[in-house]
């Protein structure tokens, strides 16, 4: 197999979510093949850069995952899926990375603030962004606001997600950024909001960098940060 | 089957409006078609979640008169603040009265449950604690366990305690239905006085044709022993899949109810 080729076929079995051959993918018949754990050892035993296997294989094939998601093609199990295919491929391709020199994308905590104690909506944010290369810091849920400012400076991270599903607990997001204010991290962190009742304009309102729809915009949003 | 009715909830957009405009009609149009659908319990659930503790007790107290004077179906007063289940129990004039709920979180068990002692009411216990809603059998029942040693210490009886093992969608981890099915099971054989309830639909949330998965998961929970849940009433499907999984487990002596509800079908 070519070298390109090797890819496509990681990108396209990250698209059908399959991470070892054994795997069902999104369309029948495809168990038995290999899959995205078999085609990376094979790539990296032929020593092929793992640079352009993140870049071409894993996060192309979630861009399309994320344009079937949004066409509501696919479900969140068929996302989820996809995302661990990135999660398990990215534990392999760690130590390849810092060998290779490559840093993560930054760092970046996510916590659903206090008082709120859902987490589905964070964990599926919070797998895709390690998918997508971030250091992802993830605090859980009902997390105090001392305990996510506290983190924010030991971490030294360059990004903060925060999540709310309920209207009584989304404005503890605007107090966890007046803490971040007075404590002097404001400057030097960005701040995404995501959850049910959040909106851009609740989002300005706090004074929070953006509003994420879901994890997707998030990814598109922190390309934008550091591109722009 | 005791079946709660779940229409009166203000996370809902126009219960929302309902309970804003205090809209009586409305609230006993939605109160009467629900009790005529055979639901037991009325659940009632005013928080809007903007507003203040104030006006979720007003709203609440609202809520309860208005819908006893014309409906003498039971109520099931649902909040997670005491402050306003206490309010909701002075405002009723005897009618018997659901708690919902407490959570196996000291700050809430230790306020919620003396209400159920003094005001002498069943009440629904979630198996949650302060980590959130635990991913495992295991942890579920050590909250249940929680909750049912505080329930003794303030001399609640487990005959009027529904446990509530709680429901997570299966589209973010399949195991999940699993999780509460064994959990209603464990509640059974370690507290067998004890009484279970869920609510049905977060199992087939982010799913298609999620009706086929609420008939199927409340047929499964009955097999365990559910006693209780919290449905819409008006759901034929639902409603007829509870007393065809009654006939098939032993549940209605000779199918008279089943008889009875499909009979010429």
């Amino acid at each position: 197999m070519h070298e390109q080729e090797l890819i496509e076929k990681i990108a396209f079995n990250v698209v059908q979510g399959r991470i070892e051959a054994e795997d069902e993918g999104f369309d029948e018949g495809l168990d038995g093949q290999p899959a995205v754990t078999e085609l990376l050892r094979e790539a990296l035993e032929r020593g092929l850069d793992p640079r352009p296997i993140v870049i071409e294989g894993l996060s192309k094939g979630m861009e399309v995952v994320g344009g079937k998601f949004q066409r509501e093609e696919y479900l969140i199990p068929d996302m989820l899926a996809s995302a661990e295919c990135v999660g398990a491929a990215m534990d392999i391709l760690s130590p390849h990375l810092t060998k290779a020199g490559v840093e993560s994308r930054g760092k970046f905590v996510i916590a659903t603030v206090a008082g709120d104690l859902h987490d589905i909506g964070k964990n599926i944010v919070s797998i895709m962004l390690k998918g997508a290369g971030y250091e992802v810091i993830d605090l859980g849920a009902d997390v105090p606001t001392e305990r996510i400012v506290k983190a924010v400076s030991e971490y030294q991270a360059s990004f903060l997600g925060l999540s709310a599903l309920l209207t009584t607990t989304m404005r503890v997001m605007g107090e966890v950024i007046e803490e971040l204010q007075k404590a002097g991290l404001r400057e030097d962190i960005k701040v995404l909001v995501g959850g049910a009742p959040t909106s851009e304009g609740f989002a300005k309102q706090i004074g929070a960098d953006a509003y994420c729809k879901d994890a997707f915009q998030a990814i598109d949003v922190l390309k934008n940060m550091s591109s722009g | 089957m005791i079946i709660i009715g779940e229409k009166i909830n203000a996370t809902i957009p126009k219960v929302r409006v309902i309970i804003r405009q205090r809209d009586k009609e409305a609230l006993l149009e939605l109160t009467k078609r629900q009790a005529t659908a055979g639901a037991d319990y009325i659940d009632i659930n005013v928080g809007t979640g903007v507003g203040s503790q104030e006006d979720e007790i007003r709203a609440m107290q609202w809520a309860v008169q208005t819908i006893q004077r014309e409906v003498d179906t039971a109520l099931c007063i649902d909040s997670a603040d005491p402050a306003v289940l206490e309010a909701a129990l002075d405002a009723r004039n005897g009618r018997p009265t659901l708690i919902n709920s407490t959570k196996a979180e000291k700050s809430s068990l230790e306020k919620v449950v003396p209400l159920a002692k003094s005001y002498n009411v069943p009440l629904v216990a979630l198996s949650m604690d302060e980590t959130g809603v635990p991913s495992s059998v295991e942890d579920r029942i050590r909250a249940c366990k929680n909750i049912a040693r505080v329930c003794e210490k303030y001399g609640v009886l487990l005959e009027s305690v529904f446990f509530d093992p709680l429901v997570l969608p299966i589209s973010t981890d399949v195991n999940q239905g699993l999780v509460t099915l064994y959990t209603l099971m464990k509640v059974k054989e370690t507290l067998p006085m004890a009484k279970t309830i869920v609510g049905l639909s977060n199992i087939s949330y982010g799913l298609p044709a999620r009706a086929r998965l609420n008939t199927a998961f409340l047929q499964m929970a009955i097999f365990t022993g559910l006693d209780a849940t919290i449905m819409d009433p008006l759901d034929k499907e639902l409603m007829d899949a509870v007393k065809t999984a009654y006939v098939l487990l032993g549940k209605d002596r000779h199918c008279r109810g089943y008889i009875r509800a499909f009979r010429g079908g």
